[in-house]
């Protein structure tokens, strides 16, 4: 059975947590979305948040993101859920 | 095994080898390494901002390339389309992809597109002692065989694999495609690379590469196209054959698919073992950034830095060489030498006396200056080494916001405190015009060079700290206030910071000797004509008794409205010259000034004209029409705010 996710934003995420990456709203421009797939940042990656301020940091693979607000807030991830078994 | 066939590049003796890849992932060491020669190397994406070239040590008569990093191809920065440039026009023999060892994904998916140019291609994975410390492993050799090419693990600062990189540059092969995108995409990037094969063919890359490239709409491709006969042509075909925005245009769907064929092959060759402790590192990295630790740590440094370049370097060093060695030793002896050989004349005025070249001009440079300066560099590049400025730009971000930039204006502006002319070349690294123009006009007008901020430190530090405080005071408040204006003046968007944040390393110290020794070569060039410049137009117009006409002249703006001592109009003519040059100008002045006086005087000096070379710069970097509306705008500003201040200073009764 697949269960419904819940999406929530980069923003709301609370530091330490892994998320996987949903995907990038409409209002990032794509020059923006594409600097972020260019980081690293493509759709299920496996991210950590470092720290929500004073810039939102994320942990992708081994490399440390900052982030203004403004970006990660619209960024859509979903909380990780541990596989059965 | 190697099969695909020998290029026709590498057959035609073809001779520039290119190292390309990401941001701060070891290129420039790697160059250096390759090449002996010294180009800037700095832990913070971005620095490098001009191809640099140089004959490889292994064959001289290859010549290397270094370039900017690039983030990702098709090109969308000035980085990127530079290095796009030198791959399109450079005569190629071999790409060197450098790669950091510990985002292998990443890495890859440049791999995916420089794959398919049709020039031999070897991969250097880099930082291979980091990612080492992370656990990574790579099998190369499983890497090598999916790529058809050799892969070599470096680590370019500790010289690691050098020797094999070098060694297998013989046997490098155009690789082996890492995908094949979906069908419909397949079909269009076989009807353009048709097109191009046919009417435009380049005359070293794939047409299959450049198809990819102009259907993720390059910009420089699409430039290095129009200058082809058929090129308008075949560009309105390929417009024509798919939509080019949305999150489903076809340079979205082909930078998604180089993505996927990246993250499967990572995936496979790559094995995750649990870590070794590296807490130190990560303690610093994460301090750095954190919303209340990093200012204590920000302050900590700050204090350092004071400690070194004002106490040890503009204190104990320049005690030492200007009072002990230049005053006491040096200058008598030359004095003497000169009187004894030329007499009482001109010419020995000229060279030793009040305006000497010798006595004022290279004193002031050697003595006064270089000492401060050397001590600045030195910080500033254990700094930029360490990794702290880009963690810096994150915690300075919403300061910058307020000035309409971002943090990654924070290395242009700390680096402007050592030296404004080298800090305007430096605001190439930002990524739009707009936070370039706002951070030049900063610059010229509110960022005091070191040179100028020892002297001014050391007159008011002299009075009292708060003389010093508020002067610096003042500073700031400019600083913020025409910051948030030209935010709003100049036209165009902030854009939101995302930046990498490297790790925090341990500063190579040969790293920040060479870079040091680099910058104050270039400062040295810079400033010591111009001193002695300067000091022969004060010893011109002292001889020929204009300097009582220059004072005079000045008289109603310097004394009246500035309410400074008329003497100190030379001051301001100095300042033409160097703002460090002017300070020290009013530093003679120094026990004819009252606390008050020296505030203003030294506050205007600070505002007043960039110097010569800063503005020489800022017309290279802005053009003739912005260098002179931004002198337009800074001159009658810093008059009219240090009178403003005079009268707000004495209202208050300071
Ligand atoms: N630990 C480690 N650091 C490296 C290595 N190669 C380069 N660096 C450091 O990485 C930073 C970026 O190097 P640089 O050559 O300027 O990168 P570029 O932007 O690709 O030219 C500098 O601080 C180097 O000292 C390496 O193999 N291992
Ligand atoms: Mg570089």
């Amino acid at each position: 059975m697949i269960a419904r996710t819940v999406r929530i934003r980069l923003t709301g995420t609370p530091t330490g947590h892994r998320v996987r990456l949903a995907e990038f709203g409409e209002e990032i421009d794509p020059l923006q979305r594409e600097q972020l797939i260019a980081y690293g940042l493509t759709a299920q990656q496996t991210l950590t948040v470092l720290q929500q301020r004073p810039m939102t940091v994320i942990l992708c693979e081994h490399m440390e993101l900052a982030l203004e607000h403004w970006v990660a807030h619209h960024i859509w991830v979903e909380e990780e859920t541990r596989k059965p078994g | 095994m190697y099969c695909s066939p020998l290029s026709p590049a590498l057959a035609s003796g073809n001779s520039t080898l290119v190292l390309v890849g990401h941001p701060n992932v070891g290129k420039s060491v790697l160059f250096h390494r390759l090449t002996g020669t010294y180009v800037n190397v700095s832990n913070y994406p971005g620095t490098t901002v001009e191809a640099a070239r140089a004959a490889a040590r292994f064959d001289r008569a290859a010549s290397l390339l270094d370039t900017p990093g690039v983030l990702a191809l098709p090109s969308r920065s000035d980085d990127e389309r530079a290095t796009m440039r030198a791959l399109l026009n450079e005569n190629l023999r071999l790409i060197v992809q450098v790669g950091d060892a510990k985002s292998l994904r990443r890495t890859l998916n440049l791999t995916a597109l420089l794959a398919e140019l049709g020039v031999p291609l070897v991969l250097a994975l880099n930082m291979a002692d980091e990612a080492r410390a992370r656990g990574v492993a790579i099998d190369t050799a499983a890497l090598s065989e999916g790529l058809a090419t050799p892969v070599v693990s470096t680590v370019a600062t500790g010289g690691e694999g050098i020797t094999a990189l070098t060694d297998t540059l013989a046997s490098a092969r155009v690789p082996a495609p890492l995908l094949r995108y979906d069908d419909e995409i397949e079909q269009a990037i076989e009807t353009v690379a048709a097109l191009l094969a046919e009417s435009a063919p380049h005359p070293h890359l794939a047409a299959r590469g450049l198809a990819i490239l102009l259907l993720g709409r390059d910009s420089e491709v699409e430039r290095w196209i129009k200058t082809q006969a058929a090129g308008g042509e075949i560009l309105a075909r390929i417009h024509g054959l798919a939509p080019l925005t949305g999150p489903d245009s076809l340079p979205a769907r082909l930078a998604r698919e180089r993505g996927r064929a990246a993250a499967a092959l990572a995936r496979t060759v790559t094995r995750q073992d649990a870590a070794p402790d590296r807490t130190l590192s990560l303690l610093f990295g994460k301090i750095a950034v954190h919303p209340l630790w990093g200012w204590p740590l920000l302050l900590a440094v700050l204090y350092a830095i004071y400690l070194f370049v004002g106490d040890f370097g503009a204190g104990v060093l320049v005690g030492l060489m200007e009072e002990k060695f230049f005053a006491g030793i040096l200058n008598p002896g030359i004095t003497d030498f000169v009187r004894t050989h030329l007499g009482q004349g001109w010419l020995a005025d000229m060279l030793v006396g009040e305006y000497g070249l010798w006595t004022m001009g290279m004193t002031y440079a050697l003595a006064l200056i270089l000492p401060i300066v050397t001590t600045f560099f030195l910080a500033f590049g254990v700094l930029e080494d360490s990794g702290y400025f880009s963690r810096l730009s994150v915690i300075a971000n919403r300061a910058f916001a307020f000035l309409g930039l971002n943090g990654r204006a924070v290395l242009p502006m700390v680096l402007g405190l050592g030296c404004v002319t080298m800090a305007t070349l430096t605001t190439r690294i930002l990524h739009t015009p707009r936070e370039r123009l706002i951070t030049t006009f900063l610059l010229a007008l509110a960022i005091p060079c070191s040179a100028q901020l020892g002297v001014v430190l050391g007159v008011l530090g002299g009075i009292s700290f708060s003389a010093a405080a508020l002067w610096g005071l003042c500073i700031v408040l400019i600083l913020l206030f025409t910051g948030w204006l030209s935010g709003r003046l100049v036209k165009g968007h902030r854009i939101p910071l995302v930046t990498e944040l490297p790790p925090m390393r341990m500063p190579v110290m040969g790293n920040v000797l060479k870079k040091t020794a680099g910058r104050l070569k270039w400062y040295l060039a810079e400033v010591i004509p111009l001193f002695l410049l300067g000091t022969f137009i004060m010893f011109a117009l002292d001889r020929l008794g204009a300097l009582p006409w220059v004072i005079e002249a000045g008289k109603p703006l310097v004394t009246g409205w500035l309410g400074l001592p008329p003497e100190a109009s030379a001051a301001f003519v100095m300042g033409f010259l160097r703002r460090d040059f002017g300070a020290t100008g009013l530093f003679i002045l120094g026990s004819q000034l009252n606390a008050l006086q020296a505030v203003v005087g030294m506050f205007t000096l600070t505002l007043f004209v960039p110097c010569i070379a800063s503005v020489m710069m800022i017309v290279k970097e802005q053009g003739i029409r912005i260098a002179a509306l931004m002198l337009a705008i800074i001159m009658p500003t810093a008059f009219f705010v240090g009178g403003l201040l005079n009268h707000f200073l004495r209202f208050a009764g300071f």
